[in-house]
């Protein structure tokens, strides 16, 4: 198949091509070196230095990692950082896929009506600012308001209002359920868009063999979208393990009760700008960024060579 | 339409209705409460305001005693000059990545991708220490720079599949024609990429607008809070006011919503176009 | 105007080799078609004449000026896409008009221009209008005149009527014929359409894997084709290929022999008994006739009857198939034993490598 790339560049003087490619590429790539890749290269060298209360600077290699593992002080609010941070991410997967791909195999359903009044009304908490969305319900699900305990009590279940947010056992997963309630947008209308691009012909032909609407989906539409799921997941991964937002407008930087919400978001905040309980230390705060960026990278592994590689496209 | 046919269309309207009031349902309940008065609010906090219970004490206080003008005239600048220059350099950029064939493209594709999966988040602590010794943290100037190193990778990945699909004999045919490299690509290029324009939309923009993090950590003072940062912090200063909590958040809220309804067509299409797979 | 020299061209892509050393001269005016089979590299000999596509060595020639390495701005070319290729957020003068700024034509010559090339392809009413509003023919018609108002020296199409409706295509390709009466100018052609290629050009060049395999004159290829890839692609239906030997070699004459059809003799030079050959005859010209040297008979097969002549599809004794065109009339009916002739010149005989012999003498 001929390639889209142009051949121009082949007649073309060394000189022109090469003022064209700093003209092109020049502002881009100077930002986002400038703002992107270089502060994170500063911040894992950062990350193996000390500094004294005078503000000297002395290199301590690894030093940082083994206190951020090893030191009780340390490793312990880490550890449970990284534990609520996985169930949040538990959550999102367990909650926000399957609720995204009920609510897109719903929209495609063929001659539905009202399909762009619901699209539109759905993705809307999608737009919206995690802090203001975190607020709202912070209030909603208030006790002081009274708004939830009501809902509940009007449809009989009174009796199981808590104040989710306020208690340690439920807080955590009660914020991840916020999070995914703003988010599944996201999943929604990716999975919704390659619904659509399954050709018409196919659903056609399964309807001549006699499936029903749910095994269509089932059976047909559900394998063609998987690399879309998968897709999904990982953002979600990468935004859950990155997430700060939510969590600290609602429960501020202490993450409460007792860091029952801590992750490794408001970890890292805590860590570098410090807060009523301590000082902030900009290198062991790049110490925890640093662990967060592999964190990061080894679940991209992970997603690169063992679902990637098994998962197969399908051209239409 | 048999019966059967019938009740099951019914049942999936009735799942869909369902879905949207708990989508809409928190941010109506907000917006609505912030229109009245204390009593009313803790009273009947799902009915409507009505001529009995309105009241706009709360968005009284709100501009009282935040600077939320700023903050607004704040939020736009940056997220407009953001948006222009995500846009311009993503679209060259993309434009160069995917049109000219040079040695080591594949590479610096590669480089440019690795701010896709990783959050320039993580780099706090050193962009902090860069702005400050640049003079210019606590300006808006740090947070656009920050955002446009964040936007650019997800737009030129985007913006690439948007160039792909522009027929080649239209870039050959404007060679023919005698027109410029640079000229080929303003002129006859990016005109073409107006429908992608809601696709970065979606993925670089809304992000920025909404942002908390870098304003937190850039900038101290309120002239150069954004609405999110702002609005967090009013919040905060005033949790018991319920009259000014509510309006804060409707203030945050309504602006969004509104442009949101107008584009949100056109948003939508940008996002199920398929360019994002 | 001017001529046009391309002197032991290729190109590669990698390690496939798509262009393989092809020569061509063309002549100042020359209207010049490219026919050949799918991916044979018409369109990238097109692109590597107009400056879109770099050589993997060789040379071209535009006027005698060498263009390797000029833009193809700079080269005096004009090209029309199959796509047509308008700039669709411009109108119709905004895209005829949009090249030539950049090439320093002055407004006032701009104006003139397009308005000439306008009343020539009768787009005056468009001008306003944008490609979407456009029909299929119209949009071609203002792809030609975007090619027209650049005045290029040499005029390059790439299948411009493949996406027109059949009538629409005759009358756009009688008009093609009229600007180039017109215009005079140098065109090179590439086309799918064998009508195409028999009606408008001057010459036409056949390619097959990348090489040219004959350049000449329409009735030349048709009448002369210089080889059986040459011949089995010029005429519609293809031509009919019977294997054959040489059964005896008396003086300047050689006897070829073959199962399906009566021997006859070959004034050949350098054949030698035993040689294999291929013998050709198009449909057009077997009949039922008694003067041919070259007769072959079967059984009726299959009819189709197109009205003015009907194609009969014949078994011969071998088995094989072989296609008659049949005019008039006297169409054979299905199961008819048929003994049909070509005349002299209409016998093309090629040898073992698929060059041609020569055709065989009245006896
Ligand atoms: N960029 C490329 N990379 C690799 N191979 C290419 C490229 N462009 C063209 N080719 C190959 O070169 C050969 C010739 O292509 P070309 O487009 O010139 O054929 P063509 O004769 O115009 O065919 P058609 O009649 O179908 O248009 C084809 O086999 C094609 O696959
Ligand atoms: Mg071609």
């Amino acid at each position: 198949m001929p390639e889209s790339v142009s051949n121009i560049t082949a007649q073309m003087p060394r000189a022109k091509l090469a003022g064209l490619l700093l003209f092109f590429l020049g502002p881009a790539v100077a930002i986002y070196t400038l703002f992107s890749i270089y502060p994170l290269v500063a911040t894992m060298a950062l990350s193996t230095y000390t500094s004294d209360p005078s503000g000297a600077r002395s290199f301590v290699g690894l030093a940082n990692f083994k206190t951020l593992l090893g030191d009780a002080l340390w490793s312990k609010p880490f550890w449970n950082a990284l534990g609520n941070n996985l169930i949040f991410f538990a959550v999102h997967m367990c909650v926000q896929n399957p609720v995204g791909i009920a609510l897109a195999g719903l929209l495609s359903l063929p001659g539905l009506r009202l399909r762009g009044f619901y699209r539109t009304v759905m993705f809307l908490p999608t737009m919206l600012s995690v802090v203001i969305v975190g607020f709202s319900w912070n209030l909603i699900l208030s006790p002081l308001w009274g708004v939830a305990a009501g809902a509940l009590k009007a449809v009989g279940l009174g009796s199981l209002f808590a104040p989710w947010l306020g208690l340690e056992s439920s807080a955590l997963v009660t914020l991840s359920l916020i999070s995914v309630w703003q988010f599944v947008g996201i999943p929604m209308m990716l999975i919704y868009a390659a619904l659509l691009n399954i050709p018409d012909e196919l659903i056609d032909a399964a309807r001549v063999d006699g499936l029903g609407q749910f095994r269509i989906f089932f059976h047909i539409k559900l394998p063609l979208v998987l690399p879309t799921i998968s897709l999904v997941s990982v953002l979600t991964f990468v935004a859950n393990f990155n997430a700060f937002d939510l969590i600290y407008s609602v429960k501020g930087a202490l993450a409460g009760p007792n860091f029952a919400t801590d992750i490794l978001g408001t970890f890292f905040y805590r860590t570098f700008f410090g807060n009523q309980l301590q000082l902030g230390n900009p290198t062991m705060g790049s110490a925890v960024a640093t662990v967060m960026f592999f964190i990061i990278l080894l679940g991209l592994c992970l997603y690169l060579f063992f679902v990637q590689r098994r998962i197969r496209r399908y051209a239409f | 339409m048999t019966t059967e046919q019938r009740a099951r269309s019914l049942g999936v309207h009735v799942v869909l209705i369902a879905y949207s009031l708990l989508a809409v349902g928190p941010i109506l309940l907000v917006v609505m409460n912030s229109f009245k008065m204390r009593n009313a609010i803790f009273g009947s906090p799902l009915a409507p305001p009505d001529a009995a219970t309105f009241s706009l004490i709360g968005y009284e206080k709100v501009f009282r005693s935040s600077h939320i003008l700023t903050y607004y005239s704040n939020s736009l600048i940056v997220t407009l000059v953001s948006m222009a220059l995500v846009l311009l350099f993503g679209a060259m950029a993309a434009w160069a990545l995917t049109e000219y064939r040079f040695r080591g493209s594949t590479a610096l594709a590669l480089f440019l991708s690795i701010g896709i999966m990783v959050p320039i988040r993580l780099g706090s602590v050193a962009i902090l220490n860069m702005m400050r010794s640049a003079g210019l943290n606590d300006t808006l100037t740090a947070l656009i720079l920050v955002y446009v190193a964040q936007g650019l990778p997800m737009s030129i990945f985007i913006l690439s599949e948007f160039i792909q699909q522009i027929p080649k004999d239209l870039r050959d045919a404007a060679r023919c024609d005698g027109v410029p490299e640079t000229r080929i690509f303003f002129e006859v290029v990016a005109p073409l990429l107006r429908p992608a324009i809601a696709t970065v939309a979606v993925f670089t923009i809304v992000p920025i607008w909404n942002d908390l993090w870098f304003p937190l950590i850039l900038t101290s003072s309120d002239s150069t809070h954004t609405v999110t940062l702002g609005v967090q912090q009013f919040l905060g200063q005033y949790i018991t006011d319920w009259n000014s909590v509510l309006a804060a958040l409707s203030m945050a809220i309504l602006p969004v919503v509104i442009i949101y309804v107008i584009l949100s067509r056109q948003l939508i299409a940008g996002l199920t176009s398929g360019a994002v797979k | 105007m001017a001529n046009l020299r391309i002197e032991h061209l290729h190109k590669r892509y990698g390690a496939t080799a798509v262009l393989n050393d092809v020569n061509l001269k063309i002549e100042d005016g020359e209207f010049v078609v490219l026919v050949g089979p799918s991916g044979c590299g018409k369109s990238t000999l097109l692109r590597m004449i107009a400056g879109l596509d770099g050589a993997s060595g060789g040379d071209i020639h535009i006027a005698d000026k060498l263009v390797n390495t000029l833009a193809p701005a700079d080269r005096g070319i004009a090209m029309v896409f199959q796509s047509y290729a308008l700039y669709p957020h411009m109108n119709v003068r905004k895209n005829m008009t949009f090249g030539l700024k950049f090439t320093g034509v002055p407004p006032a010559e701009r104006e003139r221009r397009v308005t000439e090339a306008a009343r020539m392809l009768r787009l005056d009413e468009l001008l306003g209008r944008y490609p979407r509003d456009l029909s299929g023919g119209q949009r071609q018609r203002v792809a030609i005149g975007r090619a027209i108002v650049r005045e290029p020296a040499v005029f390059l199409f790439d299948e411009p009527l493949s996406n027109l409706d059949a009538a629409l295509r005759v009358s756009t390709r009688v008009e093609i014929a009229n600007l180039h009466r017109m215009l005079k100018s140098t065109i090179v052609y590439v086309t799918h359409d064998q009508v195409e290629a028999m009606t408008l050009a001057d010459r036409i060049v056949v390619m097959n894997k990348g090489c040219i395999e004959q350049v000449g004159r329409p009735l030349d290829l048709y009448y002369a084709p210089a080889n059986l890839f040459v011949a089995g692609f010029i005429g519609s239906p293809a031509m009919n290929f019977f294997e054959a030997k040489v059964a005896g070699v008396e003086g300047a004459c050689a006897r070829v022999d073959g199962p399906g059809f009566r021997s006859f003799d070959l004034p050949a030079t350098s054949l030698k008994m035993g040689d294999t050959l291929t013998v050709g005859v198009r449909p057009e010209h077997l009949a039922r006739r008694e003067d041919g040297s070259f007769t072959v008979e079967g059984v009726v097969e299959l009819v189709e009857r197109l009205g003015e002549s009907s194609f009969a599809y014949v078994r011969r004794a071998d088995d094989r198939l072989f296609v008659a065109e049949v005019r008039g009339r006297q169409t054979p009916t299905p199961g008819e034993r048929v003994a049909l002739a070509a005349a002299n010149r209409d016998v093309h005989v090629f040898d073992s490598s698929g060059l041609r012999v020569s055709s065989p003498t009245n006896t």
